[in-house]
């Protein structure tokens, strides 16, 4: 069945198309919208394992040399991409399910947008070949700039054109760097520039191989929304619709770990590219918590949490082991779903009470107890705290710092878990259990049910993550010994 | 390396150089957006070298061209198709850029950065 795995690009892209074109019939639209999100999480589920060479294009085998080469495009469908990709078709079900509950005339162009994300980002998953990753790479960043734009919220288009100009310089200095690789390999897929790199074909203390190294990190840099790029990152997320930046987040926790899984396998030999890693993680979780410490607009608040969360993820993969980078990719899987809880469970809040500015806020626990316990369930995922996900995933992270001998980084991790829980307590307190302000109305204004049900289904994989954490640990850990 | 790939290397560098300073120093953003076009230009340009043989044919196999010559002669096809593709992405991102600077300009009536984002820039310093 290794036909369903172009599928799980093709699917979302042609329905966006379709939606965009025929969302005039607005029933019709809103019909074949939720039937496609129900199908993306089920074609990766209902998918075998395997590799699908585009145009039929099967490897080669050059007698001469002795060498394979890739001559097409081709998908790698692991169990690392399954999981990622039906976590994302869940989120994206969610999302356009809240959506389509929460207006009556729905926009096709914002579907094609969804769509259009969820397709681009599966595709950096799912591809061996570095400039393929480079074009839905950029058309991930068409899509996030439109669900930005899209939004209703003041000053959107603003950050949506900061954010393309930003991304403008990032991707062709990404591209020159694949250009550099491309120039010592003459190759792109991934698979070969790496067989090449590793059997010496390579100088790999070349200027250009470093050259390349610098390139493709700065584009990752700007994919992930790690510094310098931290503030535009969360500034996009409190520019769109709560829902919207549900999913947003998680286009970036999934771009980051599809570059950064390529630039593993293509530059592992050099220890630089560790330190690199780790550097911009420690400083992505101490900017990230302190700048969330600081913050009154509560979407913002999430977006400084997710850029601290991302330094975790990194500094899994920085550490370079198997153990260590299992555990940040399971520390990735856990922030999807933690972080879209946080953001749909705050965009109720605002839809409650029209309000994001946490001391405007107050007494909400009364008023929608069933958010409040879902909101402080999932602080506490985030934070670390037994027996959720996150904790079982910063578990990982603290033993692998430990076994890699650097006591300081699992310090610093804890530390940067208990600001997390801080920052948390802090802002659930004062939306939540502080008397209410009298100027704030709430009474009549309910929470779109839509929500609490994401919030719900979010929750129970939080808890299932947490609680037998092996049904993907184990999975993951094989995908990582094979790569390695 | 041929002097017509070193030329047009040279030339690559020197676009994502004037993009760079554009981009980053210049306040107008149309001609911002001009030197981002001209980072995206200089990398293409750079790709296309990559694929430059001196004295080489167009990589088309032609009906009754002899393939070991054809090998031996054609220019790397891959990034030239690789190059393809990217110019439609370029278009692409410029158009949605410009799209917004339309609306941006209607907003605020001019087109320095410095005014057109700066609510969003005093918003976050003071978030910050």
């Amino acid at each position: 069945m290794n036909e369903l795995i172009p599928l799980m690009v093709i699917v979302p892209l042609i329905s966006a198309l379709i939606i965009s074109a025929f969302s005039k019939f607005n029933k019709v639209t809103k019909i074949f919208a939720l039937i496609v999100a129900v199908c993306l999480p089920l074609i990766p589920l209902l998918s075998n394992y395997g590799l699908h060479y585009f145009g039929g294009y099967q490897p080669i085998l050059d007698n001469v040399t002795n060498v394979v080469y890739h001559p097409a495009i081709t998908y790698s469908f692991t169990f690392l991409q399954q999981v990622f990709i039906a976590m994302i078709g869940i989120l994206t079900f969610l999302v356009v399910f809240v959506y389509l509950t929460k207006y009556r005339k729905v926009s096709g162009p914002y579907l094609f947008l969804l769509f259009l994300g969820t397709a681009a980002v599966t595709a950096m998953l799912l591809t061996d070949d570095i400039f393929h990753m480079f074009v839905f790479f950029e058309i991930l960043a068409l899509a996030q700039v439109g669900i930005v734009a899209a939004s209703s919220i003041d000053y959107s288009y603003e950050m949506a054109l900061k954010y393309m100009i930003l991304g403008s310089i990032g991707s062709p200095i990404m591209l020159l760097g694949i250009g550099f690789l491309l120039a010592i390999t003459g190759s792109v897929n991934v698979t070969d520039i790496a067989a090449a790199v590793h059997n010496g074909l390579v100088d790999i203390k070349s200027p250009v191989f470093l050259a390349s190294l610098g390139l493709i990190f700065f584009g990752w840099l700007y994919a992930s929304g790690f510094p310098p790029f931290h503030t535009i990152k969360s500034g996009i997320y409190s520019k769109a619709e709560p829902h919207g930046a549900a999913l947003l987040q998680s286009f970036t926790v999934v771009s980051m770990i599809s570059i950064v899984l390529i630039m593993i396998r293509i530059y592992s030999s050099l220890p630089i590219f560790e330190v690199f890693i780790v550097f911009f993680s420690i400083l992505a979780m101490i900017l990230g918590v302190s700048l969330a410490l600081t913050q009154t607009d509560f979407r913002r608040m999430i977006g400084f949490l997710a850029v601290g969360e991302l330094g975790f993820i990194g500094l899994g993969i920085g550490l370079g082991t198997q153990f260590a980078i299992t555990a940040g990719l399971f520390q990735a899987l856990n922030e999807i779903v933690i972080t879209a809880l946080l953001f749909i469970g705050f965009g109720a809040i605002v839809e409650a009470t029209n309000e994001v500015d946490t001391r405007k806020l107050g007494g909400l626990l009364a008023y929608h107890p069933k958010v409040s316990l879902m909101l402080l369930l999932g602080g506490l995922a985030m934070a670390g705290v037994p027996p959720f996900n996150g904790f079982q995933s910063k578990l990982m992270l603290v033993q692998a710092s430990l076994s890699c001998g650097f006591p300081e980084l699992s310090i610093l991790a804890i530390m940067v878990s208990i600001a997390t829980f801080v920052v948390f307590v802090k802002t659930f307190y004062v939306m939540f259990l502080r008397p209410k302000p009298n100027d704030l109305e709430v009474e009549g204004k309910e929470v779109p049910r839509s929500m609490v049900f994401a919030m719900g289904i979010l929750l129970i994989i939080i808890l299932a993550l947490g609680l037998f954490p092996d049904m993907v640990v184990n999975g993951i850990s094989n995908f990582v010994g094979g790569i390695l | 390396m041929a002097q017509t790939q070193l030329a047009i290397l040279l030339t690559s560098i020197a676009l994502v150089v004037i993009g760079l300073y554009s981009a980053i120093f210049i306040d107008n953003i149309i001609k911002k957006i001009i030197g981002i076009s001209f980072i995206e230009e200089g990398a293409n340009l750079f790709i296309v070298a990559i694929g430059y043989k001196a004295g080489g044919v167009v990589p088309i196999l032609m009906p009754g061209m002899d393939t070991s010559w054809f090998a031996a002669n054609a220019a790397y096809p891959l990034p030239f198709g690789l190059v393809l593709t990217s110019i439609v992405i370029g278009a692409s991102t410029l158009a949605v850029m410009l799209a917004l600077v339309m609306v941006l300009y209607r907003r605020y009536g001019t087109l320095s950065t410095k005014v057109m984002l700066a609510d969003t820039s005093k918003q976050e310093e003071y978030n910050e």
